[in-house]
């Protein structure tokens, strides 16, 4: 095949705009890489050089230009789409949480810079001096025994103020000036301190760092992280630390903190599946999660398309449109908020209401099966109104004429809506309710806020609410309950993303019969 | 294609020089909302007296604890952050925070506050208040507090059969705010090792003490004397609304209690026996902790030593948000009415639970609690099923 090559002899204003342009995102790319690669973040940093390179090319090369609208959806959908689900796959297979989330290198650099005085040590208080070329050096005072003067790599024991090089002795027997040396006064030292703090004074063995603004001591390295051996050696008492599921553990099972993470294969997922605590609530769970996103959605669109057909042709009908739609643009969390303080049995409106009226109340946050269907009562009242506006639109589409030749043949009011409206509407809005379903499966806010998966499950393994669905039960499981636990959270949502993605594949699989039947 | 490759070349480079650091040490602090105006202002003094730029920025108290964990592989986050105690245990071991020695300071500290800060025998932060639960009454209708649990549940039932209210308590929870009542019969969450640290080997969940301390409200409840409805945003409108006396809660009900003009008074709790312990709140103490990855570690150290652990700067934390000071002489100083009510009531209270076990702790006790309330289960039941819950997550989460 052959294409005839364009050539460009001048560079027309907009493809000068064109390459600048890429030439700005390739510059702020390369930094956010560097940034990336400096945190260690490899697997990111990668994704962004791919994208680069095929954002550069497409929109720099004429061969490529067919590529040039499609690369920014692609890449887009790489950066926001796949690269989660694979992190989170990633994630899912290590033990990353509290307490596990640096990696083992950093957990040893963390220990090795850990100081102890060893037994025998001496601590002092401390004046730093610096010399003119920048040297640093220190007046050690200890109660008890002379004064020492240490710089880095050299010490001079038994020192006095006004002797040899050192000028006379303020009123704490600090010498005023050192020869060679500038006394630093407090306010100079606190900007070195952290600077000074990396010095090891004094000559090895006994080596001397500062511990704080007025403190210094003989300190060592407490852990020492022995490579042959692979483990840490805690010198101050000689115990011997070997990895072991994501810490150092000793042999008598202690373990050091920090914990670094670590991957652990399926471990979360067979955590997951074969815990018998999980599992006990596990059954009424999903039944109810079930329950919930299939009674949310039929009842919801059963109201919807109730009110579209009866408000379809009727005067005002702008004013009840408008009317009708209201919960649609109220954030359904002051939705929730407002029904469960409605609902509330000590001074709920409706439930006041109730009791005047009938005697009595069922009690809506308390009682398992009147929180249920408090539940689904409030999630009709937030989606009807979508539903609604997506069958009245839905309905404007189904031709007439059909409805009139039927009517014609004598067909009934309920024949016509079954017959030929229903089938017709299905037809247009049945990816909306799978959609509309997979959103309920994992409605997490109407949960939580309502009643926070309460009222509690008694006799469970551990605890669990009879309105909890698998994610607000997940939620409390991995975040509220436990010690964050990011990589057993990561593999019960990837069962969840299974869970979901099985049923929606089911539900078109199903719809597009229905449509292949026409 | 050459000139598309210049422009690159030199615009990274460009951005690449701008990326190397300035070195000069600067202080980052995260304080929440409340606290910023006067860290702010601390801060200030701080860069003049010595000559450090310190940067406050805000962070949602609530976030901190995460923001925190999360940076801590990239050696990202503040130099110093203010937090509550209770996070303590997670955070050490994430390997966020490091340990600091206040020196001869510490005696200037609520030893209440020093020991919730504290760690495996080890301090790691520098507190300025400290919060716990105390018991409210309407004294309208409760002169005096009665001295023990049944005296007070005599007066309000008496009170509820004259008519004058709907309920003899308000109960918020039967969990936290409910803990100076299992505390009175001698319940406990976690008990302690030798070296006094909480141990998550001893879940005294379904303890005599608490089981006792739950029969309490559980018997108020099935007289109908109490709602079996446990809400703490209920229980609030109860009492501010008259139509209960009697409540557990924290300092964050004073203002909407004064706003409502509910006449209330504030005070240590009554004792499971006349002579007996009065109920222990649980103590939160909010305080500074060093980011262990901090690169301005010591200076970070030395502006809490020598910089916040003084009466100006507590002096100054207090004014900026009045809540009980973990600073001794702002603590004892107190003539407030409504601080010395806590201050009584704080006196044998116990730092809540700082281990990350307890975070086992809070559903299987609201569940509990709901349990007992509905009359689902007997508190001895329902108590002993949340202990039970409680150590198998002991259990499998190692």
């Amino acid at each position: 095949m052959l294409i005839p090559k364009t050539t460009h002899p001048n560079l027309s204003p907009a493809s000068a705009l064109r390459l600048g342009l890429v030439g700005l995102f390739d510059a702020g790319l390369i930094w956010l890489i560097v940034r990336l690669v400096q945190d260690g973040s490899y697997p990111l940093a990668g994704i962004f050089i791919a994208l680069g390179l095929v954002v550069t090319v497409s929109m720099s090369l004429d061969r490529f230009r067919a590529w040039r609208w499609l690369c920014v959806g692609l890449s887009l959908a790489l950066l926001f789409v796949l690269y989660p689900i694979l992190y989170t796959f990633y994630i899912s297979t290590t033990n990353t949480g509290g307490g596990h989330v640096l990696t083992r290198q950093q957990v040893i650099d963390a220990l090795e810079r850990v100081q102890y005085v060893p037994e025998g040590g001496r601590k002092f208080s401390w004046t730093a001096f610096e010399s003119p070329a920048g040297e640093y050096a220190l007046w050690l005072q200890a109660e008890g025994s002379a004064a020492q003067w240490v710089t880095v790599g050299a010490v001079q024991a038994d020192v006095q103020p006004g002797t040899g090089s050192f000028g006379p002795a303020d009123e704490n027997g600090i010498p005023l000036e050192v020869e060679g040396y500038r006394r630093l006064e407090r306010r100079d030292v606190i900007v070195l301190l952290d600077r000074l703090g990396q010095m090891e004074f004094g000559a090895p063995p006994e080596t001397i760092r500062i511990t704080g603004l007025n403190a210094a001591a003989t300190t060592q390295a407490r852990y020492h992280y022995d490579e042959a051996q692979e483990a840490i050696l805690d010198q101050s008492t000689g115990t011997l630390y070997r990895p072991a599921g994501g810490s150092f553990v000793s042999e008598d099972g202690e373990a050091l903190r920090p914990g670094f993470f670590t991957g652990v294969g399926l471990d979360n997922f067979n955590r997951f599946f074969s815990s018998a605590a999980l599992r006990g609530p596990l059954a009424a769970i999903i039944t109810w999660n079930f329950m919930y996103a299939i009674f949310s959605v039929l009842f919801s669109f059963a109201l919807g398309l109730l009110i579209a057909l009866l408000f379809d042709n009727l005067p005002g009908k702008r004013i009840i449109r408008t009317l009708l739609i209201i919960p649609y643009p109220i954030p359904a969390l002051v939705s929730i908020l407002i029904w469960r303080n409605l609902l509330n049995p000590d001074f709920g409106a409706l439930v006041k209401l109730m009791q005047a009226i009938f005697g009595s109340a069922p009690n809506f946050l308390t009682d398992p099966g009147w929180t249920r269907f408090a539940i689904i009562l409030i999630n009709m009242w937030l989606s009807y109104p979508y539903f609604y506006i997506v069958s009245s639109g839905a309905l404007q589409a189904i031709p007439t004429d059909m409805l009139d030749a039927a009517a014609v043949d004598g067909a009934s009011l309920w024949q016509k809506f079954s017959r030929i409206t229903l089938p017709l509407l299905l037809q247009i809005v049945s990816p909306l309710l799978v959609a509309s379903f997979a959103f309920n499966f994992n409605n997490f806010n109407l949960i939580y806020i309502f009643n926070e998966g309460n009222p509690p499950i008694a006799g469970t393994p551990i605890p669990a609410g009879h309105t909890d669905i698998l994610i607000s039960f997940v939620y409390k499981l991995a975040f509220t309950s436990a010690q964050q636990d990011y990589g057993l959270a990561s593999a019960i949502s990837i069962v969840l993303f299974a869970f979901v993605a099985v049923i929606t594949w089911l539900q078109f699989r199903y719809t597009r019969v229905l449509e292949d039947r026409h | 294609m050459k000139r598309l490759l210049f422009v690159v070349v030199l615009l990274s480079t460009l951005v690449l020089s701008s990326v190397s650091a300035a070195q000069s040490p600067v202080l980052t602090i995260w304080t929440d909302d409340q606290r910023l105006p006067v860290i702010t202002e601390l801060s200030a003094q701080f860069t003049e007296e010595f000559g450090i730029e310190v940067v406050v920025e805000p962070m949602g108290i609530q976030d901190t604890k995460d923001a925190m964990i999360r940076g801590a592989s990239t050696g990202e986050g503040p130099d110093l952050f203010i937090i509550p105690h209770d996070n303590i245990g997670a955070l050490v071991d994430s390997g966020v925070v490091a340990p600091i020695d206040l020196g001869d300071k510490a005696e200037l500290f609520l030893p209440n506050s020093l020991e919730a800060f504290s760690y495996n025998g080890e301090l790691y932060g520098v507190p300025f208040a400290v919060e716990n639960d105390a018991c409210f009454r309407n004294v309208d209708l409760i002169p005096e507090m009665p001295e023990t649990w049944a005296e007070l549940a005599e007066v309000t039932r008496a009170l509820v059969d004259e008519g004058k209210v709907e309920y003899a308590v308000a109960l918020p929870d039967l969990g936290y705010n409910y803990y100076p009542v299992y505390t009175a019969f001698g319940g406990y969450i976690f008990g302690r090792d030798e070296a006094g640290s909480y141990t998550s080997e001893d879940v005294g969940m379904d303890s005599e003490g608490m089981i006792a301390g739950a029969e309490w409200a559980n018997a108020l409840i099935r007289d109908g004397y109490a709602s079996e409805n446990l809400d703490w945003e209920a229980a609030h409108v109860l009492f501010e609304s008259g139509q209960a006396p009697f409540i557990i809660t924290g300092p964050w009900a004073v203002d909407r209690f004064k706003n409502n003009e509910v006449p209330y008074a504030i005070s240590a709790c009554p004792a499971a026996e006349a002579g007996g312990e009065p109920g222990a709140p649980f103590i939160g103490v909010q305080g500074f902790m060093v980011n262990a990855n901090s690169e301005n570690l010591l200076l970070a150290q030395t502006y809490l030593t020598e910089f916040i652990a003084t009466d100006e700067a507590q002096q100054a934390i207090f004014e900026g948000d009045p809540r009980p000071s973990a600073w001794l002489a702002i603590f004892e100083a107190t003539e407030d009415p409504d601080m010395q009510g806590f201050a009584a009531a704080g006196a044998n209270g116990q730092p809540m639970p700082a281990i990350p076990e307890m975070g086992y702790v809070w559903d299987a006790w609201g569940n509990a609690g709901l349990l007992i309330a509905q009359g689902d289960l007997t508190p001895a039941d329902a108590l002993a099923e949340a202990a039970a819950q409680i150590r198998t997550q002991i259990e499998e989460g190692n």
